[in-house]
């Protein structure tokens, strides 16, 4: 058995070509970080057919397409799924295919537990969608934050809200298991010469991810688990009227919510900082500044959770608000380096920096708009509206989504050893960011004007009809950007055009290796004495 | 492994002072205690990591002169390419889990899944 | 290369859609008809400009960046650009001047915030708000009530009448789980929590039928749990509450 005691591994080569049945049983974090990707974006796929349902009913005041009971799973399910078994996920796939590359090593440090990550989340997330459709009455329809009372057996009978539970337990335990194999590789499994100050900016974002994780999920699966005892063993922590109190929940559960939205942005981050600097010919502006912005928000994260309960009178407000407000500025310094690595370069626009850009341009209105939320007064106002769905959509879809096709887009051709088609990219870029903004600026205006969130239907009058239309129609234009992605996707693999070693005169160690690489990953490593290994080895005129 | 251990320690400086100062600004239990048990995870990382050395020792991967030629070719025992236990543990973690909602008749069944698959990985490692 | 064009243009239209929003007066939040909501949206316009010039700043300079330091036509394929990597001026402005700008913002934002949630001792109204699934109960001095009939969608709204100028302590609870109590143009909402009751003012300051929402989801009827607010004269006031019938709390 592998430990992290041995510092050196050969791998025996597989004696026949990836069946199936190999790819679901192996354990080269390669292929194991595919399976994390494809089951990701597949996850995706389900969970914006939900929204574009959910569209479609609020696309009219008064249009019944579902019951209200279908609608309150729909945005329940919804949520759940893109959260924990689409981002993160995504952003788990990428890590563990990427950072045992990018360190030198052949391998993560836990093979076996790997996949048993890999499969917790599917069990999880297979639990998940089992909850959405059970039986009538059944389903989980207690939004994805779960709030008792509402989500106890009282007001939400039968076995969904458990199955979902069960799902998120599981997911849980995929999460703590991957930040401990993440950690253990990066700390113990670094090739010769790669110091820690050496790491490429996605692989050191994982590290913060991992260790967020760590910290914050097990308080989250210790409410959910107090709530299944509740529903099912007749706890009575959140019972008010028993002595209990429902809103200890709401801190067990925000406590992970408000990091899991950084364990979502952090690894994009990341990716846009590894794109930005290949795609405009220039190192990384500031690393040093980048990684104690990143280490300060990993840190300022988990102090965050109760803006999220602003509005409940049971905490003090301004504690809160100062640390929401303080993590503002680390998050704006990164932009400044994002600006200052293209300023002077010679940039190129090809489709990851095109969703990069995007990244930026969007992710500054998620922002922006975060700080105005860290206002309690001003939170009194946009709580639980259409408001803050705006904020954190711009945030999520407008960064982490953008985030997660640029990094396709980059490591498709080198996962495949296929380029994906430059033109097709660039369609699918202009529809995503159009559809996204036609979806979600109108929700700012929606949340101000009074339309709260989780509202199955408005009445007609109030202000509401026209934004909700446009929204919709963004969504649908959305829904066909993705489309077109997969026939991309499909039309690319046909075609097979070679990508090499480096399509893109990439900086690390990922591109001093073929494409796909061999499964021990490095044949030969390169000397590694800056953050740009693989540029140092192609430009030796520049290294001193 | 001295970089990452001096973040854990601000990490543990950062929980314990946000969780202290918390307290007596709100008086409120729950986010102290969360605060501070979050202070616990990376003191003992820490610990641990002082306690072996790890302050002290002198790797190649922190060698900033290093060169991979110096490690190559030391071959350190064979990968575990293949394996269906994980599918196993989890079958039997949701088989268990279930037991809370379906039944506790499921319970000794996903026990006995997940025994067999914590014995089934062990045996693996013994190769 | 021309690419760098649609960029551009976007930063544009969104620089232009912020300034709209704020040419157009009220930023986007309706203007407040309480004393309480004038603190508040005047912490909104304060943000919302400040959001302005920052975004805007942001916004030029990833502009500017694409289109001056795009790759041209003339450069050779695999021409680099420069290699700097450090600007500490640079570097220390700009983490110094958002850690400022942040903490006057701080300084408003609790300002306003003790300002919204002042709780005077001595209203001239108090009111309780008892929230259930899926409807109200307003119970004024006296035992006076008014009751949400049957929820649906059709159901009619229930209507809480306030006197305008004057501060009414509205005293909430909920009897089932969490609902929230939202007029959108007092600009507050609260929540309403089993086992707990809170207790805010509010001093109407215009005349007027105001629109009130649940505003946390609270199962099947949430987005039918709707009311109204009327702010009308003491006088018309008394009348009303005059006319009420008596019912058993």
């Amino acid at each position: 058995m592998t430990t992290i005691l041995d510092r050196r591994r050969q791998a025996p080569s597989p004696r026949r070509g990836p069946g199936v049945v190999h790819r679901l049983v192996s354990t080269d974090h390669k292929n194991i970080g595919i399976l994390y990707c494809v089951s990701a974006f597949a996850f995706f796929l389900v969970g914006g057919s939900l929204a574009e349902v959910m569209r479609l009913e609020l696309m009219e005041p008064s249009r019944q397409i579902v019951s209200n009971e279908a609608y309150n799973t729909l945005f329940t399910i919804h949520g759940t799924v893109m959260i924990f078994l689409f981002v993160a996920p995504f952003a788990t796939g990428l890590a563990n295919y990427l950072i045992p590359l990018q360190v030198g090593a052949p391998d993560m440090a836990f093979p076996r537990l790997n996949l048993s990550s890999f499969y917790f989340y599917i069990g999880g997330g297979i639990l998940v969608l089992l909850a959405g459709v059970a039986a009538a009455g059944q389903a989980a329809a207690m939004g994805w934050t779960a709030y008792p009372p509402l989500s106890e057996m009282r007001l939400s009978p039968g076995v969904g809200p458990d199955l979902w539970i069960l799902g998120l337990v599981l997911v849980v335990i995929s999460n703590v298991l991957n930040g401990v194999n993440i950690l253990t590789t990066v700390f113990l499994m670094r090739a010769p010469g790669m110091t820690m100050w050496r790491l490429p900016v996605f692989t050191w974002n994982m590290v913060v991810v991992a260790i967020l994780g760590l910290v914050a999920f097990p308080p989250a699966a210790a409410g959910l688990t107090l709530l299944l005892i509740g529903r099912r063993l007749g706890g009575l922590v959140y019972d008010a009227a028993a002595g209990g109190d429902p809103t200890i929940y709401q801190h067990l559960f925000w406590f992970l919510g408000h990091p899991e939205v950084y364990i979502l942005i952090l690894p994009f981050f990341g990716v846009i900082t590894e794109i930005i600097p290949v795609f405009s010919r220039k190192p990384l502006f500031g690393y040093t500044g980048f990684l104690l912005a990143t280490l300060t928000i990993g840190m300022l994260s988990t102090g965050v959770w109760a803006h999220h309960m602003f509005t409940t009178g049971v905490i003090v407000n301004p504690f809160f608000a100062a640390m929401t407000l303080l993590i503002a500025v680390p998050t704006g310094v990164k932009f400044f380096n994002w600006i200052g690595s293209m300023w002077g370069g010679k940039i190129w626009f090809a489709v990851p920096m095109l969703f990069s850009i995007g990244f930026m341009l969007n992710f500054l209105i998620g922002g922006v708009t975060g700080v105005m939320l860290a206002s309690p007064a001003l939170d009194y106002q946009a709580h639980d509206t259409y408001f803050v769905v705006a904020h954190f959509h711009y945030t999520m879809l407008g960064g982490s989504v953008f985030g997660i096709f640029a990094a396709i887009y980059f490591w498709f051709p080198k996962m495949t050893g296929v380029m994906l088609s430059e033109k097709l990219g660039r369609v699918v870029f202009a529809m995503l960011f159009v559809g996204f903004n036609l979806t979600f600026w109108p929700q700012f205006v929606l949340g101000q004007r009074g339309m709260p969130r989780r509202y199955v239907d408005y009445a007609s009058g109030l202000g509401y009809d026209t934004p909700n239309l446009v929204s919709s129609v963004g969504a649908y234009l959305l829904g066909v950007a993705v489309m077109v992605f997969l026939v991309d996707v499909w039309r690319s693999l046909r075609r097979r055009t070679p990508a090499g070693d480096d399509p893109w005169g990439g900086y690390s160690l990922e591109w001093a290796t073929s494409s796909p690489p061999p499964e021990h990953n490095f044949d030969e490593l390169p000397k590694i004495r800056s953050l740009r290994p693989a540029f140092d080895r192609q430009h030796p005129e520049l290294t001193p | 492994m001295r970089v990452v251990t001096r973040y854990l320690v601000l990490l543990f400086l950062f929980a314990s002072i946000a969780g202290t100062v918390y307290w007596f600004v709100t008086y409120e239990a729950i986010g102290t205690i969360l605060l501070l048990g979050f202070a616990c995870t990376p003191a003992i990382i820490v610990v641990y990591a002082i306690r072996h050395g790890s302050m002290s020792e002198r790797r190649p991967d922190d060698d900033a002169e290093a060169d991979p030629a110096t490690e190559a070719g030391e071959v350190l025992g064979p990968f575990p390419a293949e394996t269906v236990w994980p599918i196993f543990l989890v079958l039997g973690t949701i088989v268990t889990g279930a037991s809370l909602i379906y039944g506790l008749i499921l319970a000794p069944v996903g026990a006995a899944l997940l025994i067999w698959a914590v014995l089934g990985f062990t045996r693996e490692s013994r190769g | 290369m021309r690419r760098g064009r649609p960029v551009l243009t976007i930063s544009a239209c969104v620089t232009a859609v912020l300034f709209v929003g704020a040419c157009s007066g009220s930023f986007g939040m309706p203007r407040g008809a309480s004393e309480q909501a004038q603190e508040t949206f005047q912490n909104w316009q304060i943000f919302f400009i400040t959001a302005i010039p920052v975004a805007g700043i942001v916004y030029v300079l990833i502009a500017w960046s694409i289109v001056r330091y795009r790759r041209r036509r003339s450069d050779p394929p695999d021409a680099l650009g420069s290699q700097r990597t450090e600007n500490l001026p640079a570097e220390v402005v700009y983490t110094a001047v958002p850690v400022m700008i942040v903490v006057a913002l701080f300084v408003l934002a609790i300002r306003t915030d003790d300002r919204v949630t002042a709780i005077s001792p001595d209203p001239d109204l108090v009111v309780h708000v008892e929230a259930f699934a899926w409807g109200w109960r307003f119970t004024y001095p006296d035992g006076e009530t008014v009751v949400s009939p049957p929820s649906g969608e059709d159901a009619e709204w229930p209507v809480m009448v306030l006197p305008h100028g004057e501060t009414t302590r509205i005293s909430l609870t909920s009897n089932d789980t969490i609902h929230a109590f939202w007029v959108p143009e007092f600009l507050y909402k609260h929540d309403a929590i089993p086992g707990r009751t809170f207790e805010f003012d509010v001093t109407p300051t215009e005349m007027g039928t105001f629109q009130g929402h649940c505003a946390e989801f609270c199962g099947l009827n949430h987005a039918y749990m709707n009311f109204e607010v009327q702010v009308v004269s003491r006088q018309d006031f008394d009348s009303w509450l005059g006319q009420q019938d008596q019912v058993p709390a």
